[in-house]
């Protein structure tokens, strides 16, 4: 092909430094210097050329062989890897019951500070528990080492990745539907009223993330701002 | 002691009080940080005599994200991510770095089947590295056309790794001790699909690009770098190699499972940009190689050996390992006080190194010559900078 030859690649083995390496050599070539070499060159010129551009041409001729996905419009068909790192979430029972103990473990290990935890003491259980699980998402890097260090498997990673919005603070959530024990703690209580009692429900925006925030300083809350636009 | 570093401004007035061998007046250029074919935000001062490069001073510094600094604040396990946003297209190798030397220094024991998970993802990236570097290059020379094709095959093995990793690029896949995730159920058998798909489209590559007689001619002794100026530079990887030093540290000092299996090392006999571009072909063919000898017999066994969330300390004293990834030899140097965090870290990056035989390459070649010569480089600047 071209000027070089490629079959010409010769194996052999070298030495280095009183090792023997197996090698490979790259092959060379080039063009002929002689007026009886003009010939060859032209021919082998067109040859390559044409050669190459016969496989643009193949690949122009049959449709099938394109692999192009139409992104924002195979929005619903598009289904990501299960393992896909993107947003974090709780794990939850079928009763909507999380795991997480507020043990602190992923606080520890996360690299760049983008999980804030606040505990609080149970008004039933009178032990600690989850109140707020922060987890900003504008600054995390997805090294999914929360989610290997977690000893109760209580949160996980999804592969919801359009995380585009207008407003970085709406990239912080409140990760737990409700503050409260575990799953495996609530099972203790016994009575309905008191597990309901122990059960608080949060949102995703909520008080410790700014985006409940009308009380940043110098921060106007979202609402306001959107008159403003 | 007194170290003289000479500043930018030293430099480019030293370079311009040199005589110049021409009767023509010589001028300076800046080439980036904004160039698209240094590949990044790489800037380069020319000191130019009409079109013919004179000298090459490189200034770096403009993806500086102190990694190292922020290393000496992070434990061992969080130093592993960062090193996924050094030389981001081998990943998987730069976390390897890293666990190699944590392991050795912390007396960690991994299992044959860590090993060979390790060894298949790492040859996956090189070739998936190599293939982005093939169609650049292309794309650097005037040819668009082996970009897509190179970005077509480089997606299935990201997918391939996605599925068992669960990202694209930013891997923290191999963790002191073992590794992140065991391998997807469908991992073997999509890597045999895709070395079966892949080696005729590797043929179809040097039909389409390495075949081209105008991109032989623009290649062929251009940028010539000799043996001895190579490894006085530091050049490793692909660079060195193409200069005739057969030294790859997969042969020369192996780890993970290179050496049980087969390969060849791919050497340059000229030392100029077509053998760099050829050796990176040929290594992809020798990567297909190694796969092929693993991916049938992965032993059995545990993934991960240490638990994920137990403290890792390092005994006090100095560290080094290095590993071979898709660009050179990357090394990592611990300084241990015996804590969970660094005294200090260290990266001997290969694109740091291999810049700088820019220098000796580059004087005395036109400027399109240096688009082909930092082409055939494969630079990767936040590698350089970290």
């Amino acid at each position: 092909m071209g000027f070089v030859n490629f079959e010409s690649a010769k194996e052999s083995s070298m030495d280095f430094g009183g090792l023997p390496v197996e090698v490979v050599e790259a092959p060379r070539g080039a063009p002929s210097n002689t007026v009886l070499g003009t010939l060859p060159n032209i021919r082998k010129v067109l040859f390559s050329l044409f050669k190459g551009m016969s496989i643009t041409l193949r690949y122009l001729l049959h449709p099938s062989t394109v692999v192009t996905q139409q992104y924002p419009e195979n929005r619903n068909e598009l289904k990501m890897f299960d393992r896909y790192r993107a947003r974090l979430k709780f794990t939850y029972n079928e009763a909507r019951e999380h795991h997480c103990t507020g043990c602190l473990i992923c606080e520890m290990v996360c690299p760049n500070a983008s999980i804030i935890i606040h505990n609080r003491k149970g008004p039933v259980t009178g032990k600690k528990e989850i109140d707020h699980f922060l987890w900003r998402w504008d600054i995390c890097t997805f090294c999914n080492a929360c989610v290997v260090a977690c000893p109760h498997n209580a949160l996980e990673m999804t592969g919801n990745f359009e995380s585009a919005v207008y407003d970085r603070r709406l990239l912080i959530y409140n990760l737990n539907a409700y503050a409260g024990p575990p799953a495996n703690a609530l099972k203790k209580i016994e009575d309905p009223e008191e597990r309901k009692k122990a059960m608080e429900a949060r949102d995703v925006y909520c008080e410790f993330t700014p985006m409940a925030g009308a009380s940043l300083p110098g921060i106007a809350p979202l609402a306001e701002k959107k008159e403003q636009d | 002691m007194n170290v003289h570093v000479s500043t930018l401004d030293e430099k480019t007035r030293s370079s311009l009080a040199i005589e110049s061998h021409s009767e023509t007046e010589e001028y300076f250029i800046n080439m980036g940080p904004q160039h698209p074919s240094t590949h990044g935000v790489l800037r380069l001062i020319l000191k130019l005599d009409g079109e013919t490069v004179r000298e090459v001073i490189p200034v770096l510094g403009y993806i500086h994200r102190s990694i190292e600094k922020i290393s000496e604040y992070s434990t061992y396990r969080q130093i592993v991510h960062l090193t996924d946003r050094m030389d981001y297209l081998s990943a998987i190798m730069n976390n390897w770095a890293v666990a190699r030397t944590v392991e050795k220094a912390a007396e960690i024991e991994t299992n044959e089947r860590i090993e060979s998970i390790r060894t298949i993802v790492s040859e996956l990236e090189r070739i998936h590295s190599h293939q982005l570097g093939w169609g650049v290059l292309g794309m650097d020379m005037g040819a668009f056309t082996p970009f897509l094709y190179g970005f077509r095959d480089r997606e299935m093995i990201t997918d391939i790794l996605e599925e068992t990793i669960g990202a694209r690029l930013t891997m923290n896949y191999i963790q002191p001790g073992g590794v992140m995730f065991d391998i997807h159920p469908d991992f073997v058998r999509k890597v045999k699909e895709y070395l079966a798909y892949f080696k005729p489209k590797l043929d179809e590559y040097e039909d389409l690009l390495s075949g081209n007689p105008i991109l032989q001619q623009r290649l062929r002794n251009v940028g010539i770098m000799d043996a001895e100026t190579a490894l006085s530079m530091g050049a490793t990887g692909p660079v060195l190699r193409a200069s005739r030093v057969p030294y790859d540290l997969r042969k020369i000092e192996p780890y993970g499972m290179y050496g049980e299996v087969e390969f060849r090392v791919a050497i340059g006999t000229a030392g100029d940009c077509w053998d760099r571009y050829y050796v990176r072909i040929e290594e992809m063919r020798q990567s297909m190689r190694i796969i092929e000898q693993l991916i049938d017999n992965i032993p059995e066994g545990k993934f991960l050996l240490k638990k994920p969330a137990a403290k890792l300390t390092i005994p006090e004293g100095r560290h080094y390992s290095q590993i071979e990834t898709a660009r050179g030899v990357l090394g990592f140097y611990i300084v241990s006080e015996g804590k969970e965090t660094p005294y200090r870290a260290y990266f001997r990056t290969p694109n740091f190194h291999n810049l700088w035989s820019l220098t000796a390459m580059a004087p005395g070649g036109r400027v399109g010559d240096l688009v082909a010569i930092i082409s055939s480089l494969d630079l990767v600047i936040p590698d350089i900078d970290r």
